[in-house]
């Protein structure tokens, strides 16, 4: 089928890529904008390793097309970092909790923390288990996940 | 994915033209998180896929006391998980919503998408019915308003014509002294599909007993199903722990489950029965005073 | 705790910034020009010859560039998992064969411009089967006439020839106790679900060298069997492993999927990627084994241990893979953990049609020990013992032989037990009145011991090179793979501590073939064990050569100097110099080149744990909850405290997750994969961990592991299973001798129970 221009805007910079209407955005995020950040760990929406934040909104990037993003706003692990190259505060913690460990799941539960962050800036326990409950991770057991989150937002309110 | 035409129509009649068009060839697309998932393991592979995602007016989301909640066809499951008015007039859906999928899927998935995948464990759809919900449907000759409890013929399949936009649900204000409760049984905290699922409606009078109720299964047979013996064994009388036993009994010995490999048949059958009582309990507990 | 600058602490690892920020590149992510991307087109039958197969219109799709199958690719039998020096090999795989053997299994591969394109080719080659008749249990494939599987000795579908293991006499042994205990357990098929699917890359270049990026645990076994099967030399394949996501030991073999890239990338003259799909991770991955082992011990009545004997079977699934090796260190296992003088095992390993069983953290261990420990609860309850105090009185140690051979060093067993036991108040726990309501909650405690290194299976080596720059910074270069554990980091902490420098002026390099010593690959939880002891033994040698040169700058003997945070001293007094200073160049005197190379053979080290664990049983549903694990380990010498617990916390979860919901299941009348999905193949998530409170113990360490250390990465998994089934038995009382354990056995337990009660009520009165 005839592919199609497709404008976004990926971590604040404006893209355009060419892209046949049935290509994820997952896939067009991870070679048509060369961002391969954000992971494919099952492709059909049951592990978030392709989380992304979509209009501020964190959704599996393989159940969105590329072409439906036409004119959206996405937040990949790649935007995270400040422009000079400070690590996020989520970031920080994760480093020094050890709460990544292969790194694979990394990026989609840096992204769905952040969203969890933006919404609700002090998330109990409970509620960072919550917002993760569709992320996979096999190597941590998730404690450390949860610490560094909970790190990160106490962080991230003194600093408020 | 297999290759496919791409359509975004503005309008609803645009979107009615290419179903009418593409008959039989095209699905609808909104949330996606079924058909996408559908798509990529080769369930389905539609020619078309039409995008309603750009069409004004799908995404209401309107309560009234007298008439109840409109939700359009773009209403996401995050949006129905999170409404104080859902919470609180709805919580048999709220929290079907909640338990639905992960949050990345719930920003995405629809309600109506819920619906019209009638999938036998889908977990809106006992809710809705238990709640006595409406569908609003648009199609070449027009509107027509079919109950949700009418709506699923079988596993996969609805009355829904390949013609036909679901644009609407419309479910009833409730009642006072109405509460409302929905479990979901799985293996996992979240990110389950439902080995057996209960909704549960139930109204009181002003002297305790058990005015009407909605009582109703998911994931033991074809479609959702609506245990009407154990509802009348609770019509009219005082909901005592007996009575809520003999509902829990009813409601089991009418599901009609299949095994599988989430559950065999006779444990379907048997947590029907605990989470009937428990959801029959958790809704009275919910009723305010 | 520790008097060590930097082994102890939990450094800043240094992997971890490009995963957060996602720069760590996986293979997936790579990118060469003209990359063409694989698929494999998998069977959907179990067993079946391969009567036809026609790839004609797959060739012909646009974008498809080359189409393998069993008619065009080398015959060259070959071992799935080829460890080199190693008994526990079984050639008994070809790249492709005319003959498949389990559902799933690879009979083409594709290469093409995109993945779409690949995919689409997949459904356009034919493929016509003769079915063959088909075994899936161990049962089946033991009987006599069973289809054969492979043709190869011993036959009678056994993957190898039964491991025997005795000592002492048992018949002596089971008539001098006062109890005899014997039970039947099984263990179901859980598979690692590694988050990142397998992947590999292939390119060529014009003097006929191949470049490999795969996602590998062991580099050099792949460089190996690729250059074998193909007909190169060594230094003609080089393998490269970045960034990989989790192996968990599956990944140590070889997924034919290798060869195929290669073949492909060789025939189009274009790099060739191939990635698996996550059904794929499951089709064509590997399992643990499926087992049932028989266990029959004896006692006496004050609980000690007189006899043991077991027969042990492992269901291998269609191909050999690590078959070998698990039955002997899974049967071995048994001789040891809890003392007995009399000891007699078998173990046997059968093909069937069914996935392939491959290494799978734990190894044989955690199917063997489930047993185990779950029938010393048993024995304690008939001996009316505290379960715990009787492990405590049978736990090995200090000169008690182990599985290797070798005496055992140290109480680590005993220490880890008590201290758990200290930990939960233990004493009291079992004082305690348990619950009678819907709800009822349970305590109990499994213990495990496992070894670092697959000696003496494996005739281990682990080699490192150090080499100091000019500046006294340092580079460690190191064939251990990365698996994600932050192996890299413990190894830089002990070259580091070795050498007296800061840790942030060590590096490591590791994972390519071409520049690294030689290593066999990450697993046996050897990595910090054997390749932190070779890069110590490495340091050691740059530090003679180091201390040498500053003896003669300081005017002072090498046996007076000590070195600290980069600064060499003469002990005892102020004389320093910085190692910067007495390495770099001097007027007419050059940079110094220290370079140290080691080689280690390893014996083996025992590392050991004792779980406690708390759960609660809804009774009307039969869900078994975890609501806390206090898992108790003694590693000889932490290296980096949060990746210890780390690998606790993670082997936790996968050992959760075998013993109440994992299980990769297949229609026994067909052989189809039924859950190859993440939908129904169940692995804990966020909202099912409990809090888990680590407990690590430095009290047993092993001199032949850098400083003490041992490993870590398995113990977790293997003693968190039987603490949840001893658990569930002080919760309500029934017995569970299988996992995973799954809540309508739970129910289906509680009636029949009930219904027992019932009648002895009956009889009670009517008596």
């Amino acid at each position: 089928m005839s592919k199609r221009v497709v404008s976004f805007t990926v971590n604040g910079e404006a893209r355009e890529i060419v892209v046949a209407p049935n290509r994820s955005l997952l896939d067009a995020l991870r070679t048509e904008a060369g961002l391969t950040g954000t992971k494919k760990g099952c492709d059909v929406g049951e592990c978030g390793s392709c989380t992304v934040i979509l209009n501020g909104q964190p959704v599996n990037a393989c159940l969105v097309l590329a072409a439906e993003a036409d004119g959206a706003d996405i937040t990949t692990v790649e935007g995270l970092q400040a422009a000079d190259g400070t690590p996020h505060p989520l970031q920080d913690c994760f480093m020094q909790c050890g709460a990544a460990q292969c790194g694979f799941c990394t990026p989609g539960i840096l992204v769905a923390a952040k969203a969890l962050l933006d919404r609700n800036p002090a998330p109990t326990t409970d509620e960072i288990r919550f917002a993760i409950a569709g992320n996979i991770c096999r190597c941590t057991g998730y404690s450390k996940i949860i610490d560094a989150i909970a790190m990160a937002s106490t962080a991230q309110e003194a600093t408020r | 994915m297999k290759d496919f035409e791409y359509f975004q129509p503005a309008t609803l009649d645009d979107a009615l033209a290419l179903l009418q068009r593409y008959r039989g060839s095209g699905s609808l697309f909104a949330g996606g998180t079924d058909l996408l998932v559908q798509m990529k393991e080769h369930v389905r592979q539609p020619a078309q896929v039409i995008d309603i995602k750009k069409i004004p007016g799908m995404d209401d989301f309107a309560f009234d006391a007298k008439t109840g909640l409109r939700l359009g066809a773009l209403v996401t499951t995050r949006q129905v998980e999170t409404s104080p008015i859902t919470l609180r007039h709805y919580a048999g859906l709220a929290k079907a919503a909640t338990d639905f999928a992960s949050i990345q899927v719930r920003h995405r998935a629809t309600v109506v998408g819920n619906v019209c995948r009638a999938s036998p464990s889908a977990d809106t759809l006992p809710p809705l019915i238990a709640d006595g919900a409406d569908l609003l449907i648009q199609g070449p000759a027009g509107q027509r308003r079919i109950p949700v409890q009418d709506f699923c013929t079988g596993p996969g399949r609805t009355v829904l014509a390949a013609d036909e936009i679901v644009t609407h649900i419309q479910i009833p204000a409730p009642p006072p002294r109405t509460g409302k409760a929905y479990i979901k049984h799985g293996r996992r905290a979240q990110m389950e599909l439902a080995t057996v699922g209960v909704a549960v409606r139930i109204t009181l009078d002003a002297d305790g007993s058990v005015a009407d109720l909605g009582l109703v299964l998911a994931a033991v047979a074809p479609t959702p199903l609506r245990a009407l013996r154990a509802e009348a064994l609770l019509r009219g009388r005082r909901p005592t722990t007996e009575a809520l036993a003999a509902a829990a009994q009813a409601a089991s010995d009418e599901a009609r489950p299949i095994g599988d490999v989430r559950g065999s048949a006779d444990y379907r059958r048997e947590m029907v029965r605990v989470l009937t009582r428990r959801a029959l309990e958790q809704a009275l507990r919910e009723i305010r005073p | 705790m520790s008097d060590n600058a930097i082994i102890g602490k939990s450094v800043k690892r240094q992997d971890l910034l490009a995963k957060v920020t996602g720069d760590a590149r996986y293979v997936a992510d790579m990118q060469l020009p003209g990359l063409l991307y694989a698929r494999s087109k998998r069977s959907n039958v179990a067993h079946a010859l391969i009567r036809r197969i026609d790839t004609s219109r797959a060739l012909a799709l646009p974008g498809v560039k080359a189409v393998l199958t069993h008619q065009n690719v080398p015959r060259v039998l070959h071992a799935g998992s080829p460890h080199p020096r190693s008994a526990s090999v079984t050639c008994d795989q070809y790249i492709l064969d005319d003959k498949v053997r389990y559902w799933g299994e690879t009979v083409a591969v594709v290469a093409a411009t995109s993945e779409e394109i690949a995919e689409a080719a997949l459904d356009l080659i034919e493929v016509e089967y003769e079915p063959l008749p088909a075994v899936f249990t161990t049962d089946d494939a033991a009987r006599e006439g069973a289809p054969l599987i492979h043709d190869r000795e011993p036959g009678g579908n056994l993957v190898l020839p039964p491991v025997k293991t005795s000592r002492g006499d048992v018949e002596r042994g089971f008539a001098e106790a006062d109890l005899i205990i014997e039970g039947e357990y099984e263990g179901g098929r859980p598979t690692p679900a590694y988050m990142e699917p397998n992947a590999c890359m292939c390119q060529w270049d014009g003097n006929g060298n191949l470049t490999v990026w795969i996602s590998t645990q062991t580099a050099f076994m792949v460089r190996g069997i690729i250059a074998e099967v193909l007909g190169l030399p060594l230094h003609k394949v080089r393998v490269l492993v970045d960034h990989m996501g989790g192996g968990f030991g599956a990944k140590q073999d070889l997924f034919q999927s290798e060869f195929l890239c290669a073949l492909l990338a060789k025939q189009t003259r274009r790099p060739v990627r191939m990635e698996y799909t996550r059904e794929e991770t499951f089709l064509g991955g590997r399992t643990r084994h499926p087992a049932k082992i028989w266990l029959k011990q004896g006692f006496k009545k004050d609980g000690t241990l007189t006899a043991r004997q077991a027969r042990v079977v492992f269901n291998s699934g269609a191909y050999g893979s690590h078959g070998p090796g698990v039955t002997i260190v899974g049967t071995g296992a048994l001789s040891s953990l809890y003392r007995c003088d009399n000891v007699e095992l078998e173990g046997r390993c059968l093909y069937t049609n069914s996935p392939i069983a491959g290494a799978y953290r734990g190894y044989g261990v955690v199917q063997t020990y489930y047993a185990l420990d779950i029938q010393m609860d048993e024995a304690a309850h008939k001996l009316g013992m505290d379960p715990a105090e009787l492990k405590l009185k049978n736990a090995v140690r200090e000169g008690d032989i182990a599985p290797s051979g070798h005496p055992l060093i140290g109480h680590g067993l005993e220490d880890c037990i008590r201290r758990g036991m200290q930990e939960v108040g233990w004493a009291a726990l079992r004082r305690r009145t348990r619950d009678s309501g819907v709800q009822r909650r349970g305590w109990g405690m499994g213990c495990e011991m496992h070894g670092s290194s697959a000696y003496p299976g494996i005739k281990e080596q682990g080699n490192a090179i150090v080499k100091m720059n000019e500046d006294g910074s340092v580079v460690l270069l190191t064939g251990t793979a990365g698996l994600g554990t932050g192996a890299h980091t413990a190894l830089a902490q002990i070259v580091a501590e070795e050498l007296g420098l800061r840790f942030e002026s060590v590096s490591v390099m590791h994972g390519d073939t071409d520049v690294v010593p030689w290593d066999i690959g990450a697993f046996a939880s050897h990595t910090t064990y054997l390749g932190g002891k070779a890069a110590q033994l490495a340091a050691a040698e740059v530090k003679r050569q180091l201390f040498d040169r500053a003896a003669e700058l300081l005017e002072a003997a090498a046996g007076d100097l000590e070195s600290i945070e980069g600064v060499i001293r003469v002990r005892g007094s102020d004389r320093t110099i910085s190692i910067r200073d007495a390495v770099a160049p001097r007027k007419g005197v050059p940079a110094a080149q220290l370079v140290g190379s080691a080689t280690y053979h390893p014996t083996k080290s025992y590392s050991f744990a004792a779980h406690f664990v708390e759960v609660v049983v809804d009774t009307e549903t039969g869900q078994i909850t975890v609501l806390q694990v206090v898992p108790v380990h003694e590693i000889g010498k932490i290296i980096h405290p949060i990746a210890a617990a780390g690998q606790i916390e993670g082997g936790i979860q996968q050992g959760i997750g075998h013993t109440l919901y994992e299980d990769y299941q297949i229609d026994l009348k067909t052989g189809r994969s039924l859950n190859a999905n993440f939908v129904d193949y169940k692995m804990p998530l966020s909202m099912d961990m409990p809090p888990i409170r680590t407990v690590i113990l430095e009290t047993a360490p092993d001199p032949g592991g850098p400083f003490g250390a041992k490993g870590v990465g398995e113990d977790p998994i293997v003693a968190i299973g039987p603490a949840i089934a001893n658990a569930v038995h002080d919760a309500i009382g029934v017995r569970f001798r299988h996992y995973p354990i799954r809540p309508e056995q739970v129910l289906q337990a509680l009636r029949e129970k009930q219904a027992d009660a019932t009648a002895q009520n009956e009889e009670g009165v009517t008596a």
